[in-house]
């Protein structure tokens, strides 16, 4: 027998803690876009809206990812994950280093609390990045699925270094040029590096899984890959050193390609796919790699036209952000929230029944009408935002927050519902 | 047991495994094509060769136990032993007509 890597799954004690803690923060982010709307009409680099960027990056986005991460390791790497009690210790330490960050940024204490917060932060981000290096070592499948994922990690390291050595700057006052030049570089290179990175390692694995596609051309995941590392080397080292805006534009394009060419990988899976119709999961999934054209759009006129008056520039770039945030990172992960924590609860809850007793499908664990519901109302406020952000109007954005409010407590509704499922075993007949 | 008795012992075990599910895809593991051969010895074990949808299928395991499960509560003595499999590699041609009706293909 080979291939089967369900012995190298953690233990559910593991993945758990990091979708409560993911989900809760959703809700915070929510809360706070609430009371600060008009942050996201002022300068982008607002104390605010540093403050709801970092809950929603880390606190949210990257504690979900790193759950899901823990339990996705056998499937892309098909070896277990090296340390199951490093990764504890990561989960503590990253939900106490994210509240502290965030509330540094908040109440904009950059010389007393920020520079501890952040190195806390990444303390935290370092044991994960060691956990997953180790696991890979392990691993004997190299595949691209597997690279992207590692490039990632390392982008999230560099990410996370530069972050603390802006944070320590305010304190220390040690680098040359102003902190909005290297925020810019620190933002670029996690959500690029990052997030886009991860998202496509992993994305590759499971979509194609999902839709049930087979016989892909993964010569377009390899171009991707380089495409995307060459890219965006290239725009680190020109903003570091060179600060040429050619440059710039070239490496970008390299960016942009790469991501198209990851778009068109996933179209292929699409068109060949067995299953027809879409469950919500996978509406959400598909959905989100749709929107990662925005942000290559919106980019392209920041780079071209930088000419534009400061406080419309300063909104573009907000949507910018927003696009990567919003309308992909996290249209991607509710979707995938709804095809991986079903199964993991399931597979914990189940897996002894199986055979046993009649057993309620994954998909059975969550209310689909709230699923539903959930996405219509995010459909609602991924449109309304970007219009508020971009026409300066703050009612628009006061609505947008309060749907964003309601998709938060509805996608917890679903997660707490799944999490504290109860096992009712009915005997076979 | 003579070869035909063999032979409609072993379809009437394929019949018993439409009732095992792959949980994601929602369909059963025999209209999936997963099956790829089943033997009977003719006293109380049956050999099973079959494959997963993706190699590094996170609900594999779940699957073979549900398969011996399934086999174990209509034959309580039985031994049922599985080899997973991934040559030739499955592929949607594999899936039954009744199958492709679910799936919508």
């Amino acid at each position: 027998m080979n291939g089967l890597k369900t012995n190298n799954a953690p233990h559910i004690g593991v993945v758990v803690p990091h979708f409560i803690f993911g989900a809760i923060s959703f809700f915070i982010v929510a809360i706070m876009l609430v009371f600060s709307s008009s942050s996201l009409l002022e300068v982008y680099f607002n104390t605010k809206l540093i403050a709801i960027t970092h809950m929603a990056i880390l606190g949210w986005a990257t504690m979900i990812i790193f759950g899901a991460l823990y339990q996705l390791i056998p499937v892309v790497f098909e070896t277990a994950l090296f340390s199951e009690k490093l990764a504890k210790v990561t989960f503590w330490m990253a939900a106490f280093s994210v509240l502290f960050l965030s509330y540094s940024f908040w109440v904009a204490s950059f010389t007393m609390l920020l520079p501890y917060a952040s190195v806390c932060m990444f303390i935290s981000l370092l044991f994960f990045v060691i956990n997953v290096l180790l696991s890979y070592r392990k691993s004997e499948l190299k595949n691209m699925s597997s690279k992207f994922v590692i490039a990632a990690i390392i982008w999230l390291l560099l990410t996370e270094l530069l972050g603390t050595l802006i944070a320590l700057n305010f304190k220390f006052n040690f680098f040359s040029e102003a902190h909005i030049h290297y925020l810019k570089i620190h933002a670029t290179i996690g959500l690029i590096g990052w997030f886009l990175l991860l998202i496509i390692g992993v994305g590759s694995t499971l979509i194609p899984m999902f839709l049930i596609s087979h016989q892909l051309n993964f010569k377009k995941l390899k171009a991707s890959f380089y495409l995307i590392n060459g890219g965006l080397l290239g725009i680190a080292i020109n903003w570091f050193l060179i600060n040429n805006s050619i440059l710039t534009g070239i490496c970008w394009l390299l960016v942009a390609s790469g991501v198209l060419f990851f778009v068109s990988f996933i179209f292929d899976s699409y068109k060949k796919r067995m299953r027809k119709k879409l469950d919500v999961g996978m509406q959400y999934s598909l959905l989100a790699i749709v929107s990662v054209l925005l942000p290559i759009i919106i980019s392209s006129v920041l780079i071209v036209g930088s000419n534009v008056e400061f406080q419309l520039l300063s909104r573009i770039v907000v949507f910018y952000g927003f696009s990567i945030i919003f309308g992909f990172i996290t249209t991607l992960i509710l979707g995938q929230t709804y095809k991986t924590l079903p199964f993991i609860v399931w597979l914990e809850k189940y897996k002894k029944l199986v055979g046993k007793t009649k057993t309620p499908l994954p998909r059975e664990l969550y209310s689909e009408k709230i699923a539903s519901i959930q996405f219509y109302l995010y459909l609602g406020f991924i449109i309304i935002m970007p219009i508020g952000i971009l026409s300066n109007n703050l009612l628009l954005l006061k609505i947008g927050s309060i749907m964003l409010l309601l998709v938060t407590i509805l996608y917890n509704i679903n997660v707490f519902k799944i999490i504290l499922h109860n096992v009712k075993p009915i005997k076979n007949e | 047991m003579n070869k035909t008795e063999i032979a409609e012992f072993e379809l009437a075990t394929l019949e018993l495994l439409k009732t095992v599910m792959d949980p994601e895809i929602e369909i059963n593991i025999i209209d999936l094509g997963l099956i790829y051969e089943l033997y009977y010895n003719g006293a109380e074990k049956i050999n099973i060769v079959m494959t997963f949808s993706t190699p590094a299928c996170p609900l594999g395991e779940t699957i073979i136990s549900n398969i011996k499960e399934t086999i174990k509560q209509q034959h309580p003595t039985f031994e049922t032993v599985v080899d997973v499999v991934f040559h030739p590699l499955w592929n949607n041609s594999m899936v039954s007509e009744e199958g492709r009706k679910i799936l919508g293909m």
